[in-house]
Parts: C-alpha cells; sequence; structure tokens
C-alpha cells in the first residue's frame, strides 16, 4: 500500500506539474481533469475533518471530561448549522446564522486583535527592548500615525514618507520573504514528488 | 414590537459580540461558550457549503440523475473521485484509517505540484522579474522617469531582497578548532536584511492593527445600531 500510494502521488503530481510547464491540449485537459478530482477529494476531506471534530467532541461528552459542556454547544450548533445548510447556502435560516454568528464573531475576534495587538507590543519592549523590535515598533506607530486622519489634519508630508518607508524598504523585504516562502514551497514540493516526504502515511 | 428576521440577528450578533469582547476582562466562560458556538457554526456551515457546492453536483447528482451512466468517460469522471471519496471516509476511523492512504496521496501529489506551479509562475519569476525591472533603464528613459533616481531606488531594493534572503540562510561552515561560523559576508547581508524585516513587519502591523481597528469601530458601530433597532 505504502508504494501504491507513493506511486500515485508522484505520477498524479509529474502530469499535473508537466501540464503547468508544458501546455499542449491532450496533457491540460488532463491537468485540469485530476485538478477537478483533488477539488471533490478536498471537499470529502472537509467532511471527513468535520466528522472527526464531532467524534473527538462526542468522546469528551461521553467520557465526561472537564469541560464538555462546551462540546455540547459545539455539537448542538455544528448539527443545527450542517441541517440548516442542507437546505441549501442561500436558505433565510442559514443566512441567520451567518449574520448573527459567523460574521460578527469573526468581526469581534478581529476587533479584540485591537486591544491584544496593543498589549503584545508592551510586552515586546518590556522583554525584548533592542534595536529591531524598537524600529519595529517605530515604523509602525510611524505608518499609523502618517495614515490616520489626527483632530491637526494629516501631518506634512505624510504622504512622502509613507511612500518613502513603501516603495523602498517593506517592498524590498515583503519580495524576500515572499521569495524565500515560494523557494521553500518549491523545495517541499519537490521532496514529496522525489518521494523523499510522504506526508499522506507512507514512512 | 414586531420580530422581524433582522433584528433576531441582529439580536443574535449582539449578544455574541459583547459575549467575544467580554474577553477584554480575562478568559471567562461566557467566552468560550461563545467560541465553541462559533467553531461549530463555521464548520457546520463549511461542511455544509462543501456538500452542496461540490460534492452533490459533482458525485450524488450525476448518480441519481443517472447521466454519470451514459457513458465511459462520463462514469469515469464520476467514478474515480467517488471511489476515493469512499476511500477517504476510511480517515475517520484510525483502525481503518490506511486504507484512506491512497486518496490522500492523489490529494498531497496534485497540491504539491500545484504549490510548485504556483511558487514558480505565481511568485518567484513575478517576484524576480520585478526586481530587476527596476533597473531597466532604457524604458525609464523612454517613459520620462528620472533614471538616476530609479536606479538608486532598484539598488536599495535589491539590496534588501538580497539581505532578506541571506538573514533566512542559517548555512554555517566549521573551522579547525570546532567553532561554527557563518561566512562574514552573509552576516553583514544577514544584519541588513534583518533591518529590512523589522520594517516591513513594522509596515504590516500597522496594516493589520488599522484592520483590527476598523473591525472594532464596526463591532461598536453595530451595537449602537441593534439599540436605535430595538427602540424604534
Amino acid at each position: 500500500m505504502r508504494i501504491v500510494a507513493a506511486f500515485v502521488a508522484i505520477v498524479t503530481g509529474l502530469i499535473v506539474l508537466l501540464g503547468y510547464f508544458v501546455p499542449a491540449g491532450s496533457l491540460l485537459e488532463l491537468r485540469l481533469q485530476l485538478v477537478q478530482w483533488a477539488a471533490i477529494l478536498a471537499a470529502t476531506a472537509v467532511l471527513v475533518g468535520v466528522v472527526s471534530l464531532l467524534g473527538v467532541h462526542w468522546q469528551k461528552i461521553s467520557t465526561r471530561q472537564k469541560n464538555s459542556a462546551y462540546s455540547i454547544l459545539l455539537i448542538i450548533s455544528l448539527v443545527t448549522t450542517f441541517l440548516l445548510g442542507l437546505l441549501g447556502t442561500n436558505n433565510p435560516l442559514i443566512s441567520l446564522v451567518l449574520d448573527g454568528i459567523i460574521v460578527p464573531a469573526e468581526a469581534t475576534l478581529m476587533a479584540l486583535l485591537a486591544v491584544t495587538l496593543i498589549y503584545a507590543s508592551v510586552r515586546l519592549l518590556r522583554r525584548r527592548a533592542d534595536s529591531m523590535s524598537i524600529l519595529f515598533l517605530g515604523i509602525a506607530v510611524v505608518i499609523l500615525l502618517m495614515s490616520a486622519p489626527l483632530p491637526i489634519g494629516m501631518f506634512p508630508g505624510a504622504d512622502v514618507v509613507k511612500w518613502f518607508i513603501n516603495e523602498f524598504f517593506a517592498v524590498a523585504g515583503a519580495r524576500g520573504i515572499l521569495i524565500g516562502v515560494a523557494l521553500g514551497a518549491l523545495t517541499t514540493g519537490l521532496r514529496v514528488l522525489f518521494g523523499v516526504d510522504r506526508p499522506y502515511g507512507g514512512k | 414590537m414586531q420580530l422581524s428576521p433582522g433584528l433576531i440577528s441582529a439580536a443574535v450578533s449582539f449578544i455574541f459580540t459583547i459575549l467575544i469582547l467580554s474577553y477584554l476582562i480575562g478568559d471567562n466562560p461566557l467566552f468560550r461558550a461563545a467560541i465553541y458556538v462559533f467553531v461549530g457554526a463555521a464548520a457546520g456551515y463549511v461542511a455544509a457549503v462543501a456538500w452542496n457546492e461540490v460534492i452533490y453536483p459533482a458525485l450524488v447528482g450525476p448518480i441519481l440523475s443517472g447521466s454519470a451512466f451514459e457513458g465511459p468517460v462520463q462514469g469515469i469522471a464520476v467514478g474515480v473521485p467517488l471511489l476515493g471519496s469512499l476511500l477517504l471516509l476510511f480517515k475517520v476511523s484510525p483502525r481503518l484509517s490506511s486504507i484512506g492512504q491512497l486518496p490522500m496521496a492523489y490529494l498531497v501529489g496534485v497540491g504539491a505540484a500545484v504549490a510548485i506551479g504556483g511558487a514558480v509562475l505565481g511568485t518567484l519569476l513575478p517576484q524576480i522579474s520585478a526586481t530587476f525591472n527596476s533597473f531597466d533603464l532604457v524604458s525609464a528613459g523612454v517613459s520620462g522617469a528620472d533614471t538616476a533616481f530609479m536606479f538608486f531606488n532598484g539598488v536599495v531594493v535589491l539590496l534588501g531582497v538580497i539581505g532578506t534572503l541571506a538573514y533566512f540562510h542559517f548555512g554555517a561552515t566549521q573551522s579547525d578548532d570546532g567553532s561554527v561560523h557563518r561566512n562574514p559576508i552573509v552576516n553583514i547581508l544577514a544584519w541588513i536584511g534583518r533591518v529590512y524585516i523589522a520594517i516591513t513587519f513594522g509596515v504590516l502591523f500597522a496594516g493589520v492593527y488599522m484592520a483590527a481597528l476598523t473591525a472594532l469601530i464596526e463591532r461598536m458601530d453595530s451595537i449602537r445600531n441593534f439599540f436605535i433597532q430595538l427602540i424604534s
């Protein structure tokens, strides 16, 4: 099974990769078909993940672990939302779940960041007030001051300062990080395609 | 007072906003309860979307309508992902999860290829060409741009890109006494890279903070609107 699994991963990966760089008619069609099947399998994997989440919390309830009351809430909300969702993602009840729970909860968690980021910044200055930490927070404060409409209006030359920081330094740093991430993704992908890494279970 | 769907939605939204904001006074049962309900609802919604938008139209629908049995091409197009999906379901059971290895291997293989294609065509080539485009002084001269300034900008950006990459380079050589040393040139470039990274993360931090502040203002506004709706 391990060898077959590795063979499947390598062959499908190579066909899809070839389809990217050799966009010949039949190869391109095959790549699109393989990617489409992968999308269907990914959707099934999402269902498997949700069932697994249900299983973990069901076990917490059945073994009466600490805080299992929260697991009851999770299971009720999960099953209810799923059943409502089966009626169609445009029905009014699922809209109520979206507008009443999911969107406000996400927005409020984002709003909490406004406080926790300040707290984290203060902690950073207390624990490691070296030159790079001060530069990092200093730039953040400068960008915030240059972006915010203050009661006295915008700072004179705010646009020039922001442009200078962005175009000369932030672009270079972001580009370096992006290239580094892409190189990492490339290496990890090649390791999978060469069968060195087998995250699907074959060791 | 009439209970309209809008008012019910606003009331539920108000309750969840208050429960989650209660985290500001510390981790508490109300916050936890809200988060568990939110995680359950989000997972249920994602599962419903996966079923309605992908699994039903691609697998279940063609079988129920009979279109999957119209010919060998249609049969393969539905049969292969159906078989993969059925095998994947074994992943739920820890004892039988090894049966789900094949579809997982397929997913990982396709995922790796898509990641490589995306990394090379979507990031590496565009970013590298953008870095070197700053030195295209002929085109800049034709378009009337200040070539000296553009060249200076290109040098500063190139230095930053190389410095940032050098910062993440952890190669070192071992000297005769056993101590490990980084190449001095890489060391200098890595220090320059640190400065660029600190500035970049500072800019990103400011962006995230502004987004969080916008979300906080929006939530406060929604609370105010709920009370206005309640009164009116």
